[in-house]
């Protein structure tokens, strides 16, 4: 069984990345694609019991009918994968994020699937016991031990390393998040879009290490336009010189790995 | 529990049925023919109806399938309809969710049909086509290397003759335009998708007609030849279709189909809606024959007239037939005057008994009152009537008879390059008041268009063109050179700009050397492209004199090194044709330059005034310039190689060939499909744009449009296929007495139609009003006869992801604003194709262990 579920994981692998090249237009290199396949393969080794009972997959919840503090009505959505046990019910939510991000802000993933839970129960009147969040990126000692080539180190990573993290479920601060997804709303309604503040470029991404300059705004085309961005730039904070018209910010091997990536000989020269 | 009934939902909400209206709600058995005039509250009966099979016959939502003509529509149904469901709720304290109700277009029930697991029967999945939308569809005909293999392999001797003979045997113009060619063919591609033709049981003598069918079965090849196949809009259909036949299931996976706008339907949908419906019966249709408008688009409005003798034919039914036919949006003086417009021509068919169209159908208007509503302007000379009206519609505001100019629309039969809509213009500008003409133009004339083009111009290099040009090429010939002198005014006045130009122009200078150096060693050493890359060749490369330093570094890389060799050994070598693409390649797409362009002042401007909500039209342009670039990438790669670069190929390809397609097909500005009407704007609409909207004020900005006589593509329909239909002769006629009919039928309170005295000034059946039998002039009419249209803002509610929306937003809401609200595409979005990747094989192996699951259980 397990051999063919792993056939049919590649399978189903190929496709996806098939479409999804078709669908965007670009690619990703080799190795990212591996790695992407590795995530899934890890995923049904390690979480393979849940998979196995998973009822439901991508179900989508809404709460209709919520009024914003100016008054537009909104419904909130969101996606989520049930699984029920014996007589238990969880809901998990999948992420790529790593782990040690989603450890050290759970607060962020307690509103979100407090949300969830809050429409699963009450609106569907279902039975929920548990929420997880299931992070398939390795976590950092795992990522270290595979860099290093050990294998028993790798083996005692491999081990230790537990997708599933658990996110204590409870009501009470539902509330307040819908308010502030209401708020949101009328911003977005109103719109309101100044981009974050160059003090929030400076500071890291809570829970990593990395400045949001680099981790969000170095993956965002729209940073040679935005003020926050360049004024950051501009500050001398950033590690790569200041050039002539904007920063550029990519690094050379960024640039490389694009070309790798995408470098298509069927479809050009040939028109 | 209070108890609740229908009676006291209406109530509620202040609803009050008229009989018919009730009947239509409450009859849910069996198949049911509504025909609905306009404003007979059709949308409201089919929201009511749906909310009685749910809330109090236990329909379950997924089993409902209720779609209609446009995304905007099936929007208003399905937020309407959680609305009142939440009202229910209130009363009866329970929920109600129809996220899995399939609500929509049919376009979109159909895709999601392709992949509903109930429609699957074992665990054989097949992957879900790709769809290619219209302009897609349009491109991989329009490319030479297709277009090209079509026409050789139908027999045809070259460009010259295909077009030439396309476009003679189709429109019976012998144009000399490949664009105009690949367009006629595709509409009669999809045609026969619609009709679902099979080529392999059609015969034709007719040697052009022969070589059409040949490149149709051609395309259908290629479509399907990949692994992943390919779709265009019609054959989505085909394929919806071939799920729901080949699956036992089924006709049973819907209790309730209910379709609205029936009348535009065509011939693959009436199978998918039938097929569907064969287990419970229960299908319910509604529409008006007099408002068919899409013919055009394969439509047959016979689908809706015949609803009676298919029924019995597919269901072996009698289906119930409740006419909705009391007009609540019009003032009567208008339901009367467009009721007695569309007899005006005789409906009576000359073979057999009966009508081309239902006429026991007779529309009351539900607001009486023997005031005029429908005036006409003074026989005059078309600036006269232009000035009069625009002058009229300014003493309307002034007058506070409307609270906003978009209250008043505008309507033609057709907009782009027409006088009329320029007369009109020119008139309303005479007076400072704007107007709103989304589709007069093209898009690649607007001012963001012209300069982000004229600076790829500047950078990329202007194509040459030394052959004689026909009138389409001279006009973008004019249209290059504009944004040429566009970019030169912005360049000067930004000293960066022209730094960043230079250097762009010395990047691509170098990648060009480096691709005719490395050439020159390739054949000096005599290698073959095709030979697998080693090592040692690396070597050699890189010694070549003159390369650029970036070369070298690229050909003695250790990583690259590394590379090659691992290639080597799992017998998977790069060719030295990858190779020599790959070390003279440049290491930006045409999506980065523009992305990195619009860190320059005039565009960081554009983007503050939408940052800050002033203005967002410049921002939606620039967006959909992002979209179009990126089809351009999907179509050739993103990579800019030197061989791509060398003898203007690519400034070929990227201009005289892309752009000057997306020039002729003349693709039009941004709207917003939210808010499609800017307050304080005039709106001018084609009568198709129209359809299902309501103004208070209507003006016909023309009453004539031209016949062109037998459409070729009816005729070699009914050919190939042996169909009946209405008379080849009198479908013009018809269609336009239809089209006009729908415009006719928007105005709320007062309709107004012009009188020209020169030029095509209005069809024969309008000769009594330009005569002007009995309708009072504007300048008679008098202004307090007319009530007062107050401004109505609906708020449907909108539906905001928790993390595509309130999640992004906290991001960054200007990323959030660029990429979510605007569409911006991405350039570089390795991350989010990552993440989706192992999502969706996540989901996928989800779904098949709950397949297999199923199964084993079942055993």
């Amino acid at each position: 069984m397990s051999e063919s579920i792993i056939n049919k994981i590649e399978n189903f692998f190929e496709e996806n990345f098939e479409l999804l090249k078709l669908e965007s237009g670009h690619s990703i290199t080799e190795d990212v694609k591996t790695e992407a396949l590795n995530q899934v393969l890890y995923y049904w080794k390690k979480m393979g019991d849940v998979a196995k009972k998973v009822t439901e997959t991508e179900v989508k919840l809404t709460l209709p009918n919520l009024k914003t503090p100016k008054k537009r009505t909104f419904t909130i959505e969101g996606v989520v994968d049930i699984v029920r046990e014996d007589d238990e019910v969880w809901m998990y939510d999948i992420k790529t994020h790593d782990p040690d991000l989603i450890k050290s802000n759970t607060d962020f993933y307690e509103k979100q699937l407090n949300v969830y839970s809050y429409i699963w129960q009450n609106l569907r009147q279902n039975q929920l016991d548990h929420t997880a969040i299931i992070s398939t990126a390795y976590p950092s000692t795992l990522k270290e031990a595979l860099r290093s080539g050990n294998l028993s180190l790798i083996e005692k990573e491999l081990e230790k390393w537990d997708p599933l993290i658990e996110i204590p479920h409870k009501s009470q601060n539902v509330v307040d998040t819908i308010k502030d997804f209401g708020k949101i709303v009328d911003d977005i309604e109103d719109n309101e879009f100044e981009p974050a503040t160059v003090d929030t470029l400076k500071q890291p991404v809570e829970g990593t290490r990395t400045l949001f300059a680099t981790r969000v705004c170095r993956n965002c085309d729209a940073r040679y336009s935005c003020t926050s961005f360049r004024e950051y730039a501009a500050s001398g904070k950033s590690r790569t010189s200041y050039r002539k018209y904007f920063e550029d910010y990519l690094t050379d091997s960024d640039k490389e790995e694009w070309v790798n990536s995408n470098l298509d000989l069927d479809k050009i020269n040939q028109d | 529990m209070k108890e609740l009934s229908l009676t006291k939902l209406y109530s509620l909400v202040g609803f009050d049925p008229n009989d018919n209206q009730k009947k239509a709600i409450t009859t849910i058995d069996g198949p049911l023919f509504l025909t609905a005039g306009p404003g007979s509250g059709k949308t409201r009966v089919l929201l009511w109806r749906t909310l009685n099979l749910i809330v109090f016959h236990k329909v379950k939502p997924e089993d409902i399938f209720l779609s209609t003509f446009t995304e905007k529509a099936a929007y208003q149904l399905q937020e309407g309809l959680k609305s009142l469901l939440g009202i229910v709720t209130n009363e009866n304290n329970i929920p109600y969710d129809i996220s899995k109700m399939s609500i929509g277009t049919v376009h979109s029930i159909c895709q999601k049909i392709i992949s509903d697991r109930r429609f699957i029967d074992s665990d054989t999945r097949k992957p879900p086509p790709i769809v290619m939308d219209e302009l897609a569809q349009y491109f991989h005909f329009y490319r030479t290397r297709n277009w090209d293999k079509y026409i050789t392999e139908a027999g045809f001797k070259d460009h010259e003759d295909a077009n030439r003979t396309i476009n003679e045997f189709l429109t019976g113009k012998n144009h000399y335009s490949r664009h105009n060619a690949v367009k006629n063919s595709i509409d009669l591609f999809n045609r026969f998708s619609e009709e679902c033709l099979d080529i392999s049981k059609v015969k034709s003598k007719d040697k052009d007609l022969k070589k059409l069918l040949k490149m149709y079965g051609l395309y259908l090849e290629d479509l399907n030849r990949e692994r992943i196949k390919s779709v265009d809009f019609a054959l989505l259909q085909q394929a919806a279709y071939e799920t729901i036949i080949s699956s036992k299931n089924s006709k049973n996976i819907f209790k309730h189909i209910i379709i609205d706008e029936y009348q535009d339907t065509n011939t693959i949908q009436e199978m998918i809606f039938f097929e569907l419906a064969k287990g419970a019966k229960n299908i319910c249709v509604v529409g008006d024959d007099d408002q068919a408008l899409y013919r055009f688009r394969g439509a047959t409005v016979e689908n809706l007239v015949e609803f009676k003798e298919r029924c019995r034919r597919y269901l072996r039914t009698e289906p119930k037939t409740i006419n909705l036919d009391k007009n609540y949006r019009s003032r009567e003086h208008i339901v009367k005057f467009y009721g007695e417009f569309i007899n005006r021509i005789d409906w009576k068919k000359t073979k057999g008994k009966g009508h081309h169209r239902l006429v026991d159908k007779k529309i009351h208007a539900h607001r009486t009152g023997k005031e005029p509503a429908v005036i006409v302007s003074e026989h005059a000379n078309a600036a006269a009537v232009y000035s009069e009206i625009a002058e009229f519609v300014q003493q309307l505001k002034t007058s506070g008879k409307i609270e906003d100019y978009s209250q008043v629309a505008f309507l033609f039969p057709s907009i782009k390059n027409s006088a009329r809509v320029a007369g009109f213009k020119l008139a309303f500008e005479e007076l400072d008041i704007p107007v709103y003409a989304p589709r007069a133009g093209r898009f690649l004339e607007v001012d963001e268009a012209r300069l982000i083009f004229g600076l790829f111009l500047k950078i990329l290099g202007k194509p040459k063109h030394d052959h004689h040009a026909s009138s389409g090429l001279r006009q973008f010939q004019n249209w290059m050179n504009n944004c040429l002198d566009d970019a030169d005014e912005v360049i000067s006045e930004d000293e960066g700009l022209k730094q960043f130009i230079k250097d762009k122009k010395a990047e691509i200078e170098t990648v060009c050397n480096d691709f005719l150096l490395l050439t020159k060693t390739i054949n000096k050493k005599k290698w073959d492209l095709m030979m697998p890359f080693k090592k040692e060749m690396a070597r050699t490369l890189a010694s070549t004199h003159g390369l650029s330093v970036k070369a070298v570094k690229n050909l003695t890389n250790k990583f690259f090194e590394n590379t090659i060799e691992k290639r080597f050994k799992i017998g998977r070598p790069f060719t030295l044709k990858y190779i020599l693409n790959r070390t003279s390649s440049l290491d930006w797409s045409i999506l980065d330059l523009f992305y990195q362009l619009n860190g320059f002042k005039v565009f960081r401007d554009m983007y503050q005034l939408a940052q800050s909500g002033t203005d967002e039209g410049p921002i939606c342009n620039l967006g959909l310039i992002t979209q179009y670039l990126s089809r351009f990438m999907e179509l050739y790669g993103p990579v800019i190689t030197g061989q791509f670069l060398n003898e203007d190929k690519y400034i070929n390809t990227f201009f005289s060939s892309y752009s000057y397609a997306l020039f002729r097909l003349g693709e039009s500005e941004y709207e917003n499909a939210d808010d499609p009407f800017p307050k304080g704007r005039v709106p001018f609409l084609t009568i198709h744009q129209a359809k299902g909207l309501e103004f208070p004020i209507v003006v016909m900005g023309s009453l004539f449009k031209q016949d062109r006589g037998p459409s070729k593509r009816e005729e070699i329909i009914r050919e190939l296929l042996q169909k009946e239909g209405e008379p080849l002769d009198r479908i013009e006629e018809f269609d336009m007495m239809r089209m006009f009919y729908v415009a006719l039928s928007r105005a709320k309170e007062l309709l107004i139609l012009p009188r020209y005295t020169k030029g095509k000034a209005a069809n024969e059946v309008f000769k009594d009003v330009i005569n002007n039998d009995g309708l009072s002039t504007i300048s008679d009419f008098k202004l307090k006869q007319l009530p007062k249209s107050p401004l109505i803002q609906d708020d449907l509610g909108k539906t905001y992801s928790y993390t595509a929306d309130y999640l992004n937003y906290l991001k960054c809401p200007r990323s959030y604003m660029i990429f979510r609200k605007y569409g911006f595409v991405p350039s570089r979005s390795q991350t989010m194709f990552f993440g989706s990747l192992v999502h969706k094989t996540i989901e996928d192996l989800h779904l098949y262990l709950i397949r297999q699951r199923l199964a084993g259980e079942n055993k």
